[in-house]
């Protein structure tokens, strides 16, 4: 297997990966944040606030694999 | 320095055959592609100008945001018109928004959060307009967005805190001698975190925005493709769901930089409480 082959399946499936992490990572945050709100509506504000910082950075893991994907798709000929 | 250099290498490659003309494209053809096909033949203006696509869409729509700022700001009413209730609307919501992390002194740095809010939410929902292309779609102006945060967010943090301060604050504010032995420790994690702060505010908007950019190029061609075997001049929109997300993400990419870009100013303000457990209730 040459290196082109290799990376056309590693890719797919790193960056499968990275969203089956991060898509994980985003049901444990969003639903104890809906939970959260569900138990204290007054406090909807800062649990959104404070929700959409972590989804952004667990977002973040799922963005670098895809940036690493476009880095190596140069090398697929 | 070998690795890193290739490593930048690649990154411009991968990056310019992204946005390059020539070569496989990967984005929606825009106006000045456009341009360049009908209107401009000389090879050489027409490259130049998609080379630089991107700074000029970032230009023309900061001048836009200029004529609007002006157009809401100039003979206000007491009783505001149409246009001038959704401006201060945006401005009381960012205000609320950015001062209800920050607290009332936060006020000062409204004008700067809000303008890259109001900013990026331009560039992102460029590239959802025919013709348009989102400008945050190349890796160089979110870095340079991301860059003007990280300098912005060091230079409060320098004038908050004194210089004194602000090494120790990198040091992490040692007072024990506990906490004074680890600061060999610290001072090269908390020098790292603060580099990796702008790497990944820049990385971040521009994934998301190419990512975005790319799909709608994926499902626009394959709407060309599916009638291609009767010659049809249009295709199927299929990417119009797509651009309903497309609206969803561009604005909460723009919402998630300037929160987080709220939060890094806010690290570097100097806190009042001073001893931890109570810092660690907000």
């Amino acid at each position: 297997m040459d290196a082109s082959t290799a990376l056309g399946i590693s890719l797919p499936i790193g960056l499968g990966l990275a969203a089956i992490g991060s898509g994980i990572g985003f049901s444990r945050a969003i639903g104890s944040a809906m939970e959260a709100i569900g138990r204290q509506p007054e406090a909807s504000g800062k649990i959104q606030t404070a929700m959409i910082i972590g989804a952004g950075l667990i977002e973040a893991l799922t963005i670098y694999a895809f940036v690493t994907v476009f880095l190596l798709m140069g090398k697929i000929h | 320095m070998h690795i890193l250099e290739r490593l930048m290498s690649n990154f411009g490659q991968g990056v310019f055959k992204l946005t390059s003309g020539d070569g496989e494209v990967y984005e929606l053809p825009n106006l000045i592609t456009l341009l360049n096909r009908w209107v401009i033949k000389d090879p050489t203006v027409a490259s130049f100008l998609h080379q630089w696509e991107g700074i000029i869409y970032a230009l023309f729509i900061a001048a836009l945001i200029i004529f609007l700022a002006k157009r809401a700001s100039t003979n206000m009413q007491l009783i505001p018109g149409r246009f001038q209730s959704v401006a201060e609307m945006l401005i009381e919501w960012l205000d609320d928004f950015i001062c209800g992390i920050l607290g009332p002194a936060g006020k000062k740095h409204v004008p700067f959060l809000g303008t890259l809010f109001i900013y990026i939410l331009f560039m992102n929902l460029s590239g959802v307009l025919p013709a348009g292309k989102s400008p945050t779609a190349s890796p160089n102006t979110t870095l340079a967005l991301a860059l003007s945060v990280f300098l912005y967010a060091n230079f409060i943090g320098l004038k908050e805190n004194g210089p004194v301060g602000y090494v120790k604050h990198l040091m992490g504010s040692p007072q024990s001698a506990v906490e004074w032995a680890f600061v060999p420790i610290m001072l090269p994690i908390h020098i790292l975190g603060e580099i990796a702060k702008p790497v990944s505010l820049a990385l971040r908007l521009f994934g998301n925005v190419t990512g975005e950019d790319v799909l709608l190029f994926a499902f626009c061609s394959l709407g060309v493709a599916a009638l291609s075997f009767m010659d049809s001049p249009v295709g199927i929109p299929f990417q119009t769901p797509f651009i309903l997300l497309a609206f969803l993400t561009s604005t909460i990419q723009a919402l998630v930089f300037t929160l987080l870009s709220t939060i890094y100013i806010l690290l570097w303000l100097p806190h009042d409480h001073g001893d931890h457990g109570e810092a660690g209730q907000h």
